[in-house]
């Protein structure tokens, strides 16, 4: 590591660790590198543009966000509880059941946990906490853990910054991705039908099942937006990109015409909420490009690679240890800078080890959503205390349980690449 | 001009800004339902439309960066900040700010001259000059200066550290 590269990183902590804005405070440091170096500092600006510029898998991001955002405002989430609430509202602990369902099913139109989080996460959280039925930080906690189904199951972004610094199929990457989320479903139902036996949680009235046909047909547009971005993918009709502009004008149109949802204000609205994501999430993107730069000019990857070589770790004791890496630097960094930051600093290595860069994949961004949820930097926690009001104490005390499920479902993804693999390789995965 | 009135053209200007910002990401994905339609209903693919909204993601993300993002909107760790006192919060904003301003100053010429650069040659399929399309990003460097530098400015004449949130 030569000298330049010490101060950046230590510019870079330093001005984060005090709340700097991340985005900028990567730019600050890559401008500190390459004054060190005495080379042209105009390559920061140059890396960022021409990383954002030639990127077209990066234009689904907007397109995702601006996807969730209008299916939260219209009342397509709305109808599609109403839905999970006649399906599992009747067992034990049901609206904790509700939850983790609409979650599922609501992951397969929105590609981020956070807009399921407050989506979502809202109006369940009111259903729970009314007239004291469920405690509020359980309420919160379920939440916040059903959340992170979001980006396991397709789409995802998350994935998309994945495969953008792995040089993986994305197609194949939300495959991967539809086995493990409805494993950390079940692990969540598990969890939560226990714990409402043992801390006797109310049974809520069923909802007759002669209900249910017409709650279906209700839903059902929502529910088909799942099938026709994923047939848009794998049916090799669209690009992800286009799939994802595909889905946002599916979710205007059915919140515009068919549910008559949304007026011409809450469009605009939407569209400058969505701008100002956007940029935010853009512009890390393009800090961590910079980074991605830097790293890259000082051979840092291969270095690793070849420590790890000579060490002869087996690729499984690897993958292991990486984990706990990255669950300790989930609760104090956020998603998009690790992988976008950290990831690339270990494909070498993963390539190297004959590790499958799918399976890779998937866990690592599992592994990354569970760092959403964990305390003391958890975004998810953060956002759901911002809209609700509950205390974080009173989340974070119930959020343990969840983490410990979540990870032991890491756990068996990490020990069973098939979990992941197995969809995959259905539609023609090769591996490696 | 009185107070009044210099509000009400900076309430203008931010309305302003917050229209652009809005209009981008619309013409992105109308341009995106337009390759598509024609890709895929019509059969007979547009050249023009991917470079639209590569051009238009671009401009989004810097002009968002600029003038749509306060210190407290962007991605940040704010916890060590959070458990300070206002005393301490005011030398940690001071330094974070006068960091930003520094680096975006002192690297400003050599951008431009790179923006610059671009002036010979044009886009691929709607021939714009390449250093239009790449000037957003002086605007978010000038926009990210000017920022952050009046912050310097509010922190040093004693104005709490911590921004009033305009945006829920």
């Amino acid at each position: 590591m030569t000298l330049s590269f010490g101060l950046c990183l230590a510019a870079l902590f330093v001005l984060a660790a005090i709340g700097t804005p991340l985005a900028l405070a990567m730019i600050v440091s890559a401008v500190v590198y390459l004054a060190m170096k005495g080379q042209d500092l105009g390559l920061a600006a140059e890396q960022i543009i021409q990383g954002l510029y030639n990127s077209f898998l990066l234009l689904s991001v907007p397109l995702f966000i601006v996807a969730a955002n209008i299916m939260n405002a219209g009342t397509i989430s709305d109808r599609l509880l109403k839905f999970c609430m006649a399906l599992v509202g009747r067992f034990r602990g049901g609206l904790g059941h509700v939850n983790v369902v609409a979650n599922m099913v609501f992951a397969g139109m929105s590609g981020s946990a956070v807009a399921d989080a407050v989506g979502l996460g809202k109006i369940v959280i009111q259903m729970m906490t009314q007239g004291n039925r469920y405690p509020r930080g359980y309420a919160a906690a379920i939440t916040a853990a059903a959340s992170t189904i979001g980006p396991i199951i397709p789409p995802s972004i998350p994935m998309v910054l994945y495969a953008l610094v792995s040089d993986t199929s994305i197609g194949y990457l939300f495959l991967g991705g539809i086995l493990p989320g409805i494993l950390m479903g079940i692990v969540l139902m598990m969890l939560n039908y226990r714990v409402a036996r043992r801390r006797n949680f109310p049974v809520d009235t069923a909802v007759p099942m002669r209900e249910l046909p017409a709650l279906t047909v209700r839903a059902f547009p929502a529910l088909l937006m799942p099938v026709i971005l994923l047939y848009g993918i794998y049916g090799g009709a669209t690009t992800p990109t286009e799939a994802a502009a595909v889905a946002a004008a599916y979710a205007l149109l059915l919140a515009a015409l068919f549910y008559r949802a949304l007026s011409f204000r809450a469009l605009y609205d939407i569209l400058y909420e969505s701008t100002r994501a956007s940029a935010s999430v853009g512009l890390v993107i393009g800090g961590a490009l910079i980074l991605n730069y830097i790293v890259a000019s000082e051979n840092i990857p291969n270095v690793v690679a070849h420590a790890m070589d000579g060490l002869h770790v087996p690729p499984l004791a690897f993958l292991l240890a990486l984990n706990v890496l990255f669950l300790l630097l989930g609760c104090l960094l956020d998603a998009t800078t690790l992988i976008l930051v950290i990831v690339p600093l270990f494909v070498p290595t993963c390539r190297a080890l004959g590790i499958d860069m799918i399976h890779f994949g998937v866990v690592i961004v599992v592994n990354c959503m569970i760092g959403l949820i964990t305390p003391p930097y958890g975004i998810v926690l953060f956002v759901l205390n911002a809209i609700t009001g509950i205390p974080l104490r009173e989340i974070i005390a119930e959020i343990w349980q969840f983490i410990a499920v979540l990870v032991a479902a890491l756990l068996i993804m990490i020990l069973f690449p098939e979990v992941v693999l197995w969809v995959p390789q259905m539609f023609g995965y090769a591996g490696k | 001009m009185g107070n009044g009135a210099i509000r009400r053209v900076r309430a203008w200007l931010e309305l302003g800004a917050e229209a652009v910002g809005a209009g981008l990401l619309a013409a992105t994905f109308l341009a995106f339902v337009v390759q598509v339609v024609f890709r895929y209903v019509l059969d007979n693919p547009l050249g023009w439309t991917l470079e639209a909204c590569l051009t238009l993601w671009i401009w989004l993300v810097f002009w968002g960066g600029a003038f749509l993002l306060g210190p407290r909107d962007h991605v940040s760790f704010d916890m060590l900040y959070e458990a300070c006192n206002t005393r301490v919060r005011r030398v940690l904003a001071l330094i974070s700010s006068l960091s930003i301003v520094v680096a975006f100053a002192v690297s400003l010429p050599a951008t431009w001259s790179f923006i610059s650069f671009y002036s010979i040659q044009d886009s691929a399929t709607l021939g714009i000059r390449m250093d239009y399309v790449f000037s957003v990003y002086a605007l978010f460097a000038v926009g990210t200066i000017l920022r952050y530098g009046w912050r310097v400015v509010c922190l040093l004449r004693g104005d709490p550290p911590d921004p009033v949130v305009t945006t829920p």
